[in-house]
């Protein structure tokens, strides 16, 4: 919304600027027709945009000065003087009212009806001020009266809700000055830098190779993380808030809403975040497509809602959050859900599945079928959706773009659909492949491992003509890119060639063969010409560093050319154990971190709950163990050092009920590893290694994390109630002086004798005594440390056995939760 | 058509003009990266500064046969539809005004040419075939794709 503003302000400014110099024009010749229009469109507009942007002031400035101008073009006054004089007070008025936004010093809001007054008086009388109509509205202006939802209302106009944008706010952020400038110089700009970029390395390789003198060298280092720099600042001139794929929401939820007689809130969130700006534009449609479909088959009817015993009022929210390299657009609704039933039903009647197809498959499956082509559980075709331009059409918009599109539904409750799309459309990270002496790059995205051919992991058998390999068990197709390309097989090339195991966007994974896998670089990536493209093998080209231009490849083109036989993960047997539907391959999404020992370590994604800054305040150790202090509350945290200073980062784990901060040095990226792990190790923190590109890289195990926490004493669950003790004796010195503390510290609640209905979890008392409270467990404690010989005496426990004692209790804790 | 400034080359000992606002330079190719899978005229990709360009063999397109390429090609640099490509010449003899303009095709070209001889323009007592540079970057017809 900041952007919007900030486009007002220069906008408006902008115009300012070009019709100052009408307004001389203007004062020597008030009769002029067209300067009047140029001054009535600009205070319509101001008008317009007000309205929009919720600035009263100027809307009131812009609302008179309208109106004295509309008098005037209708001939019903005349534009002497002192009118224009007073319209042109206005303009500057709004001018600077502009710049105020922009943090200047405002005129004061009475000197406004000064203005206002003088517009009237020299119109010599008020009768000329009826009210127009209604200014025409601008496309996004929410017509308040007319509005379905109260609560969207809020959305349509989410400035209201964010006071900082509000010309009455308190003190704010000065707005930060723009220009506007044309794309193309941007491209110019970033095409130079390029420029600048591959002069600086062929500079370094000459430099190399004759050996300079180290001051030559050092200034020579200089410039070249200047030249970084300024790449790197120039590449953010292409980058866009999301706000801007928003923009269009609001209105389109609140027409929606409307012709179908639902009832739903919006939450936008994430508005701030900025990716590419061609992103954007890819992103919007296949957006669009999700909330309509979100609006038109999820969200139930407001009496359905209330017959299911939900909200009347429906909700969508949609999140965009950046994570890694990745920005992640999530759109939840908590409508019915996807009928999973009807979607397999449909499938049938396409013809697409059989019956005994369907029994085999797996929730997932069935639930993949929404991305097949033609599929829709819409009972009817709406003006909405349902034309059979689906889920498929959206999956190949965000696959088109390197993006993942995930959903996840749960019957009755709603659906989340993920998209996962790169942070710029130009640049990817892609790994350099050697094969038939050229060089290609593959995008990493669409790589699932290397491997080489001599690997004991793997075997490949010749039938037929046909290779397939075998790879812990899953069999893989096994193509040479030499032949898919129709490259010769290098002779010279000695060692193993390399198999990279790749996932492309439709269809089974296969191997690929290369001669060997060199690098892996961030690759600027440049459409590639017709004619080029037309050849299906490749993505796009590239222009690496070394300034030898090279080519992208389409992991799914080269499977058409290979004539792999394409085989639908949803249509798979399932019964051979080979092909193996793509839905089944596990892989698990890990954060690879820095941990703080410098090591690049990966943290099963799932349970991190959230990464954060903390202050090194706000670590507390106690008794070797280490909290954090978070909301108020403490956790357990890991990974601590001594004496910790300024601020750290850290993890947030959440294994479902418990929640622990593990602390560490930064966050790099978020990855898709196999589940199952190239070597098991099993000890301490780590869980084994797993091959990523070409490192192998050590998975933390949660398990063994919140392991370590749980083990601590007195440990009992941050998200639970402690359990509540009662030491039945309250006249006993050793239970209310020594034992009553000792449970106290280690984290229970202990009460003396019974106080309030609260029924405790556990009693304890004596061995000699007999205790009975509503079939409270009861825990007797004998003075002896031998048990007695009577063997009619309950069990009790000697009571300086610490371990045991409050081994029992934890039980008894364990129970109770 | 009222342009009347060209640019007079060869390829294949056959004059040949293009106008001179169709095209950005001319420029000497260093490496020309081949590109697989694409018809034969397609020489491959070749760094101009930050720019990658499509290298077109233009002799190979017209005749549908390629010649071994010299070792630092002569190729005519110009964007179309948002591409850039590089055409390659034998040589360039001048860029210059011709206030004749562009005359008719007189006489029957070698069929191999016909397709992409828009008119003759005079320069230096020579008639020079008018070529246009966006007719080379498609794919070639049937006949000629095998």
């Amino acid at each position: 919304m900041d952007e919007i503003l900030g486009e007002f302000i220069a906008e408006t400014l902008e115009t300012l600027e070009t019709l100052s110099g009408e307004v001389v024009a203007w004062e020597a010749d008030p009769t002029d027709k067209s300067r009047l229009d140029a001054f009535f469109r600009f205070f319509h507009t101001v008008k317009g945009s007000c309205g929009f942007l919720n600035l009263p002031r100027f809307e009131r400035l812009a609302h008179g000065a309208e109106d004295v101008l509309a008098a005037v073009r209708r001939g019903e006054r005349l534009a002497d003087p002192a009118t224009v004089t007073a319209v042109l007070a206005v303009m500057d008025r709004i001018g600077a009212l502009a710049r105020g936004l922009g943090g200047e010093p405002v005129p004061d809001e009475a000197d406004d009806d000064a203005l206002l007054d003088a517009l009237s008086l020299s119109s010599g009388g008020f009768e000329l001020f009826e009210p127009l109509a209604p200014a025409a509205p601008v496309a996004a202006q929410p017509d308040p009266q007319t509005v379905v939802v109260p609560v969207e209302e809020k959305t349509a106009q989410p400035v209201e809700s964010r006071p900082s944008t509000a010309p009455a706010a308190p003190p704010r952020e000065k707005a930060p000055r723009t220009i506007r400038l044309p794309l193309a110089l941007i491209d110019q700009l970033m095409n130079g830098i390029s420029d600048m970029v591959l002069a600086r390395n062929d500079l370094a390789r000459r430099m190399r190779d004759q050996g300079v003198a180290p001051d030559l060298e050092s200034s020579f280092e200089r410039m070249s993380a200047n030249v970084a720099d300024l790449r790197d600042m120039i590449s953010k001139t292409r980058m866009q808030r999301v706000d801007r794929l928003y923009a269009a929401v609001p209105r389109m939820v609140r027409d929606l809403t409307r012709e179908l007689g639902k009832k739903v809130t919006l939450d936008l969130d994430g508005g701030d975040v900025e990716m590419d700006r061609e992103m954007i534009e890819m992103v919007v449609d296949p957006l669009t497509h999700i909330v309509r479909n979100a609006i038109d088959h999820g969200i139930e009817r407001p009496a359905d809602r209330v017959a299911a015993g939900k909200p009347e009022v429906g909700r969508l929210a949609i999140v965009a959050r950046q994570s890694g390299n990745q920005i992640v657009i999530e759109v939840a609704d908590d409508g019915g859900g996807i009928d999973r039933t009807a979607l397999v039903d449909r499938a049938m009647s396409a013809g697409l599945l059989t019956a005994v197809d369907a029994m085999g498959m797996s929730d997932a499956e069935k639930l993949n079928l929404i991305f097949h082509p033609g599929l829709s559980t819409a009972a009817q075709v709406t003006s909405i959706s349902g034309r059979g331009v689906g889920m498929d059409v959206v999956r190949a918009n965000i696959e088109q773009i390197g993006g993942v599109i995930d959903l996840a539904t749960v019957p009755g409750q709603g659906t989340v659909i993920t998209m996962r799309v790169p942070l710029t459309l130009t640049i990817i990270p892609g790994l350099i492949v050697r094969c038939g002496g050229q060089i290609f790059a593959m995008p990493r995205g669409n790589v699932i491992e290397l491997i080489h051919e001599n690997s004991a992991m793997v075997s490949i058998e010749d039938v037929a003509g046909g290779r397939i390999a075998t790879i812990r068990g899953e069999r893989h197709p096994v193509v040479a890119l030499e032949d898919i390309l129709g490259l010769p097989r290098h002779a010279d090339h000695a060692g193993p060639r390399t198999l990279m195991v790749i996932r492309p966007s439709a269809g089974q994974n296969y191997v690929l063969g290369v001669e060997s896998v060199d690098s892996n670089e961030e690759l600027v990536i440049r459409p590639a010409s017709p004619i080029i493209a037309s050849a299906g093998a490749f993505a796009g080209m590239t222009l690496p560093d070394n300034g030898q231009p090279m080519l992208l490849l389409d992991a799914t083109g080269l499977v058409q050319i290979a004539q792999l036989p394409v085989v639908e993960a949803d249509k798979t047997r399932r019964d051979a154990r080979s092909a193996r539907p793509e839905e089944v391959i596990e892989t698990l999404q890990v954060l690879l971190y820095r941990d703080r020992d410098g090591v690049e370590r990966l943290m099963p994604l799932p349970i991190v709950d959230r990464v954060e800054d903390l202050e090194s305040t706000q670590i507390t150790h106690s008794q070797g163990r280490a909290f954090a202090r978070i909301e108020d509350r403490l956790l357990p945290a890991l990974n601590v050092c001594e004496g910790e200073a300024g601020s750290l980062k850290a993890m947030r784990l959440y294994d479902g009920r418990d929640q622990l901060t593990f602390l560490i040095d930064d966050v790099l990226d978020i990855l898709e590893i196999p589940a199952r792990l190239d070597v098991p190790i099993g000890k301490g923190r780590i869980a084994g290694l797993v091959m990523v590109g070409e490192r192998q890289m050590e998975l933390v195990d949660p398990f063994t994390l919140f392991e370590e926490v749980a083990a601590r004493p007195g440990h009992h669950g941050a998200g639970t109630q402690p359990v509540r003790c009662m030491i039945a004796d309250v006249d006993d010195p050793w239970m209310r002086n020594i034992l009553a503390p000792l449970l106290l510290q280690a984290g229970y609640d202990v009460s003396l004798g019974m106080s309030g209905d609260a029924l405790p979890d556990v009693v304890l008392c004596g061995s000699g005594q007999n205790v009975d409270i509503d079939g409270v467990p009861v825990l007797a404690l004998r003075e002896q440390p031998e048990l007695s010989g009577d063997p009619e005496a309950p069990p009790s426990i000697y009571r300086y056995d610490r371990d045991r004692l409050m081994a029992a209790i934890s039980s008894f804790a364990r129970r109770a939760a | 058509m009222t342009d009347t400034l060209f640019l007079f080359a060869s390829i294949a000992g056959t004059p040949i003009a293009v106008r001179a606002c169709a095209i950005e330079a001319v420029v000497r190719l260093s490496e020309v990266v081949p590109v697989p899978l694409t018809p034969v005229h397609v020489r491959g990709l070749a760094a101009l500064r930050s720019r990658v360009l499509t290298v077109i063999d233009l002799e190979a397109r017209i005749f549908g046969a390629a010649q071994p390429a010299p070792l630092a090609p002569l190729a005519i640099v110009a964007d179309i539809a948002g591409h850039s490509y590089g055409f390659l010449i034998d040589t360039v003899k001048d860029i210059c005004h011709e206030p004749g303009g562009v005359q008719p095709v007189r006489g029957r070209l070698d069929r191999a040419w016909q397709p992409f001889v828009s008119g003759l323009v005079d320069h230096d007592g020579r008639s020079h075939l008018l070529l246009t540079l966006a007719d080379f970057t498609g794919a070639p017809a049937s006949a000629l794709a095998a």
